[in-house]
């Protein structure tokens, strides 16, 4: 369960680590961090290269504006430009709507707070723990 | 006074409306909200339409995609394809935008990054 403690940044870009633990990783890869796509048009080996790239982001960058900084331009080099990503935050401020409502606009960077035009197969919308991540191709 | 506390759709999109009283606004056009201009590359006259626009559909939506879908829309009507727009009060973003096309303001709480890409 070491292992698990363990936010090592080389890690987060290689292969899944060897565990010798039978403990099912419900999130592909990532076994420390809860990943939920919220909505894809993107090929699932694309998803997946983000949402690694936006683990290792996270551990090691603390502003929002350097995450989506990192995510952008590697994208940007991985597949062309040009990439367009946004990263955020907010839900205490959204807990005393009703339920439905809390689920809507779950975050301000949900899918209900951006309205962008995107290329096709090139848009992924995902939950990092409580960061939500918004990735696009348009240009 | 009683004309600052309306939130007329119309007079959010004509002239500032004429006051008798002396008092003078701090931000042109929208006496009823506080509007800072973070960042921009973007001429003035484009500044002060994205912001009019953003007041208007503040006014008519609740909901901030409604509010960054009449942004947008609204843009790449007027100034041909392909605006972004994002709303928010929390959030951190990455963008390339086309030369002069860029604008990031706070409407008093709310965050709206508009851009132009595509």
């Amino acid at each position: 369960m070491s292992e698990e403690a363990k936010k090592n940044f080389v890690g987060a870009l290689t292969a899944r680590p060897t565990s010798d633990d039978q403990k099912q990783a419900p999130a592909l890869n990532v076994p420390p961090k809860k990943v939920i796509i919220k909505s894809a048009d993107m090929i699932p080996d694309m998803q997946k290269e983000a949402v690694d790239i936006a683990v290792a982001a996270f551990e090691r960058y603390n502003v929002e504006k350097d995450v989506a900084e990192q995510i952008k331009k590697e994208f940007d080099k991985r597949h062309g430009p040009t990439w367009h990503c946004i990263v955020g935050r907010n839900f205490a401020q959204y807990s005393q709507l009703a339920p439905a409502q809390y689920y809507k606009v779950g975050c301000d960077v949900d899918i209900q707070g951006s309205y962008v035009t995107h290329e096709t197969n090139h848009f992924v919308y995902f939950y990092l723990d409580q960061k939500a991540v918004l990735l696009f191709k348009s240009g």
